[in-house]
């Protein structure tokens, strides 16, 4: 059973992201912080909440200079079809500029960009609701296997 | 475990739990952290307690006739209520007993949701959206003067949507074949359900709206003039064909 909680602030500046990990989140393996379980370009309340998943990219910048610089953030890794996986948003201030799907290797130590026939689908949708502004997506129950490539499951790590 | 910081006032919080087969995504102001326990606690009992696809849940005793209704939990009783309720609505298109066997879930995680949305706004926090697997039940704004906007998915192609509602207290509910293949069954004839590739109803609640949209996907064709005199809620669907219809009263919901 995973939880990731996500906490976006009403404003620009005040746009936090925090995400939080069950104990028995992958680790994190031995590559860089986008390999890892989650990480986010700055360091916020996540970073103290909790130690060891939350990994921080970048030092604590300013509200001001966080809110105009693109920063990346890694979803957890989920079981689908198409092996393990993992959603990597680029956002500028609040708008996600781009949608990277990363897929782990069987031994977890590198992480790839792969290019099946759901991914370019799922970056457009993504995309798309960014600029629709919307809050939640209804559609035919998908399984916990399928959130992954869901379009709630973007909204849900970066909100419209 | 989830773990929560502390936070300024409008900021906001979203919740993911995997639970019921599938997945919970919770969208409530952050000082609504205090209440989440709560509401995550009933999602897991009812998924223990309702499940058909374990052996021990009471639904499957109940089913078996190994427990009677007087001792399982009075929620049961209250979920056959409203099942039987959708049922005669339905002209019996909606079924408590859709693959031979007892089997509630075609309302059971619409209900669940709706409930959870309820213990949202007895705490205090009534601008919260709950999503369960794709049903939806919406509360206040997300955000001062804005209203909640719910997107459809495509069922030729779910990663796009087919429409936007929106709105400020509304359930969302959709049914169909695109992710889980032809698993829903019209009763009267025995055989999985053809026509429509999905249908959403849009409503004031998520218990009648998902139990409305399982019974329209059972119907096909029918659904379309059934669903024109539903009281309160409104549907949209697509055809296996590729045509979509809307009642006609849907379009006072889009955004």
């Amino acid at each position: 059973m995973r939880s990731v909680v996500l906490a976006l602030g009403g404003t620009i500046a005040g746009l936090t992201l925090l995400l939080s990990f069950k104990s028995h989140a992958a680790a994190p393996p031995g590559g860089g912080a986008d390999a890892a379980g989650m990480s986010a370009s700055r360091a916020t309340p996540a970073s103290r909440s909790s130690p060891g998943r939350a990994r921080s990219s970048a030092p604590a910048a300013p509200a001001a200079r966080a809110s105009a610089a693109p920063r990346t953030v890694t979803g957890s890794v989920d079981a689908t079809t198409y092996g393990p996986m993992q959603i990597q948003l680029t956002l500028a201030g609040q708008k996600i500029t781009k949608v990277t799907v990363l897929q782990r290797t069987d031994s977890g130590a590198e992480s790839d960009q792969i290019d099946s026939f759901a991914i370019p689908r799922l970056i457009s949708e993504t995309l798309a609701a960014q600029n629709g502004g919307i809050d939640a997506v209804s559609g035919a129950t998908y399984t916990s296997a399928g959130y992954i490539t869901s379009l709630q499951s973007a909204l849900d790590q970066a909100r419209a | 475990m989830t773990q929560l910081a502390s936070a300024p006032p409008r900021q906001r919080l979203r919740h993911v739990e995997h639970v019921m087969g599938t997945v919970v995504s919770v969208d409530i102001p952050a000082a609504a952290a205090r209440a989440l326990p709560g509401v995550l606690s009933w999602l897991h009992w009812v998924d223990a307690t309702f499940s058909p696809y374990r052996d021990d849940s009471e639904v499957s005793r109940f089913g078996r006739g190994e427990l009677p209704l007087a001792q399982c939990a009075p929620e049961l009783a209250e979920v056959l209520g409203e099942c039987a309720v959708i049922r005669d609505q339905s002209h019996g298109y909606f079924t408590t007993t859709p693959g031979g066997r007892f089997d509630p879930s075609g309302l059971v995680k619409g209900w669940a949701i709706e409930r959870a949305a309820r213990m949202l706004s007895a705490a205090g926090f009534a601008d919260h959206c709950v999503n369960g697997g794709g049903d939806i039940q919406c509360s206040g704004e997300p955000e001062a003067g804005r209203p909640w906007r719910v997107g459809i998915t495509d069922p030729r192609c779910p990663g796009e949507l087919a429409a936007v509602v929106s709105g400020r207290d509304f359930a969302v509910a959709t049914s169909g074949t695109a992710e889980r293949g032809a698993h829903i069954f019209n009763p009267h004839t025995g055989r999985a359900a053809t026509g429509l590739a999905g249908v959403t109803v849009v409503g004031p609640r998520l218990t009648a709206a998902d139990a409305y949209a399982t019974a329209a996907m059972a119907m096909g064709d029918a659904a379309r003039e059934w669903a024109e005199h539903l009281d309160g809620y409104e549907a949209f669907a697509t055809t296996t064909d590729g045509d979509t219809w809307q009642t006609s009263r849907f379009r006072a919901r889009l955004a």
